[in-house]
């Protein structure tokens, strides 16, 4: 019995400190398919992982960018596997046999809006500083920044957070239109910030945190949406004291705005 | 004694109270004057810029074709962006603000583009009225902003002045000499207006559609929100378009739709709900997004690219043109797929119907080898239509480079004309 019970021990002794001694792995991976343009935190794994290896340099942000595309093929071509830029089952296991990946370290970094990497053989506790960092979970058109998505999302915030969602990516189509319009400014926030345009400005309610409608509302028009039809202006034709603005030629109403040429 | 105590703490607040209302106000005063100081900074800064905008554009009437001109033509395009820039940020009547820069952008590119006229002759004639005209706006910009540049105004009475109904300086009539001036100097050219034309889908000739059509049509492409239609207006007299907008309210989906008068046709489509936890796999919502596209009639295009975010995917398609199978990328259909169930929440093919008109063209071969540096490497290669700086449709070798920096691999879009080999556009792709 003695023998039995030592045995036992033994064997639970001998799993036990090799589960100590393995570099902490999780399998955090979902089941999908990851490819270029995809979000998320198995995209963030993915990241993570490649730098462990230094087959990637970039920012740990969670987006699937062309960095971690050329990353992924070059370590499948590495690793004898076909070499197509997506993370399919397949290259998940391989990725996950050659390499470690400390998820706590990663999120907790990424929560506290650090600058961290996450590169195997140097403690990660120097491979942090504090600040400067941090995940959005936005996906946009390469021509468009985050700070434009900020900016904007303030904007519409302020000017249209009591309308419908609708009338709230109208707003945001109206500062790309005049983006794009030779009679505005060439930038978002020269758009934003232009005097006399926008109402919030003027009142700062564009500092208000914006909510995520407003920011959704946003991602839309930055992706194409414009239910505006081409608006360059809008007014409340309730409030507005301009005369100069009844004399433009009217395209809609959402809500409480009157979108126009 | 209580009085006495209540006497004295009344007392000690009002001071409090005296000395906090006098710091604010002079942190106010202060942010005034700070503020009327920087506009009169840019607004002198502009006046001067604009002397110098005059003085560049008679430079470039001095000569034929030579070193002297090129500099003043680039000198024209930079200060005629720099008091744009300057312009923007003023407070000015808006409708001035708005001819202003456009007379401003319109001067700066085509000096820009002087280069490629084809008659030398066209630039003198054009430049020689272009000055006669600024130097009338010059005199009037001084007179404009003299108030505020000399201090005559503070911020205040600046303000009341533009929103004043009698305004004692006539912008409106400053606005409507610039916007003739560019009428008259600059007039749109053949592209540019072709291209605004199809930006106000007016060449639209197909026949129109009832209300009672259009509802169909949404209720053929959308059955599981169109259910319950709250509305249907016509758009306003002023739009350039007529267009039907649609709104509904389907159990738990809110959204619209505008489906043009002309021919029924979708511009813009969205849906709002709330969504679940679960994510289809991309593969899955793509194969729905095509057959969506297919089955609504979208048959000539294909898959561009695609972005994930919290609750949806946006997909971009473009159509391809049959005789070089090339993309089309003004004419391009944006998808809004939800990751829950892989419902197709918003649709905008504004840009789609207004099918753009493509010229063949002739195609150079060239050795990429010797058109870019050695460090680069093209990965891709694909023609497409790709729009200039004139606006016109090129077709154009559409190029997908990297190169290494340091450590990291850059992604960049190069397209390359295909007759002349300009490069139209590169782009950084992140």
């Amino acid at each position: 019995m003695k023998k039995y019970l030592l045995r036992i021990m033994a064997i639970a002794l001998l799993l036990g400190s090799a589960y100590a001694t393995s570099p902490i792995t999780s399998d955090a991976f979902s089941a999908r398919d990851l490819a270029r343009g995809a979000t998320g935190d198995d995209v963030i794994e993915l990241q993570a992982r490649l730098q462990y290896i230094s087959f990637y340099n970039g920012k740990i942000d969670g987006k699937f960018g062309y960095g971690t595309y050329w990353a992924l093929r070059n370590f499948q071509e590495k690793y004898g596997l076909p070499v197509d830029g997506i993370a399919g089952s397949d290259t998940k296991k391989k990725l996950t046999s050659v390499t470690s990946y400390d998820e706590k370290f990663v999120m907790d970094n990424l929560r506290a809006g650090n600058q961290f990497t996450h590169y195997g053989g140097t403690p990660l506790a120097a491979q942090v500083k504090r600040g400067g960092g941090g995940r959005e979970n936005y996906n946009l058109p390469s021509k468009f920044s985050e700070q434009d998505l900020r900016l904007m999302a303030n904007a519409v915030y302020g000017e249209a957070r009591g309308e419908p969602y609708e009338g709230q990516v109208a707003v945001a189509a109206v500062i790309l239109n005049r983006v794009e319009h030779p009679d505005f400014p060439d930038t978002v926030s020269g758009v934003i910030f232009q005097p006399l345009a926008f109402t919030a400005v003027a009142d700062g309610q564009i500092w208000l945190e914006p909510n995520e409608r407003a920011r959704e509302a946003v991602l839309d028009a930055l992706n194409g949406w414009d239910p505006s039809e081409n608006a360059i202006y809008y007014f409340n034709p309730i409030t507005a004291t301009s005369e100069w603005i009844w004399s433009r030629p009217q395209i809609k109403k959402i809500g409480l705005h009157i979108f126009c040429h | 004694m209580i009085m006495k105590r209540i006497l004295f703490v009344l007392s000690y607040a009002l001071v409090v109270v005296s000395v906090y209302a006098y710091t604010k106000h002079n942190e106010s005063e202060k942010l005034a004057i700070m503020l009327s100081n920087e506009y009169a900074e840019q607004m002198a800064d502009a006046s001067a810029k604009l002397e110098e905008l005059d003085s560049a554009v008679k430079q470039t009437l001095l000569f034929n074709h030579s070193d002297g001109s090129k500099k003043a033509r680039d000198d024209i395009w930079r200060l005629s962006s720099d008091i744009k820039k300057s312009v923007a940020s003023l407070p000015l009547d808006t409708s001035f603000s708005t001819s202003w820069m456009n007379y401003l952008g319109r001067i700066g590119n085509y000096a820009k583009e002087a280069d490629r006229l084809e008659n030398p002759d066209e630039y003198y004639k054009v430049m020689a009225q272009a000055s006669k005209n600024l130097g009338v706006m010059r005199d009037e910009w001084m007179v404009a902003t003299t108030g505020l540049i000399d201090r005559q105004y503070s911020m205040d009475e600046w303000m009341k002045r533009l929103d004043a109904s009698n305004p004692d300086f006539d912008w409106s009539h400053m606005g409507s000499s610039i916007k003739q001036f560019t009428e008259t100097d600059f007039p749109l050219t053949a592209s540019e207006s072709d291209a605004m034309k199809k930006r106000e889908l007016r060449d639209i000739d197909d026949a129109k559609v009832t209300q009672a059509e259009a509802v169909d049509r949404f209720k053929t492409l959308f059955p599981q929100v169109s259910n319950d239609v709250i509305g249907v207006e016509m758009s306003k007299p002023g739009s350039p378009y007529p267009f039907f907008h649609i709104r509904f309210a389907d159990g738990e989906s809110i959204g619209y739709i505008d489906i043009t008068e002309k021919g029924g046709h979708v511009l813009s489509y969205l849906a709002e709900r709330p969504f679940g936890k679960t994510a289809l796999p991309f593969d899955d919502l793509r194969r729905t997004a095509e057959e969506f596209l297919k089955a609504a009639g979208y048959k000539d295009v294909v898959y561009e690219e695609s972005r994930e975010n919290n609750t949806s995917w946006h997909m971009v398609f473009v159509r391809q043109e049959p005789f070089y199978g090339a993309k089309v990328f003004s004419d391009v259909i944006h998808l809004k797929i939800a990751k829950d169930t892989g419902d197709i929440i918003g649709l905008d093919a504004s840009e789609y119907i207004r099918k753009e008109k493509l010229h063949r063209q002739s195609i150079k071969k060239t050795d990429w080898k010797e058109f870019f540096h050695k460090d680069v490497q093209v990965v891709q290669e694909e023609l497409a239509y790709v729009e200039n700086e004139r606006l016109e449709q090129r077709l154009a070798h559409y190029l997908k480079v990297i190169r290494d920096e340091n450590g990291h691999t850059g992604t960049y879009n190069v397209i390359v004309d295909t007759e002349t080999l300009d490069v139209i556009k590169t782009e950084k792709l992140d």
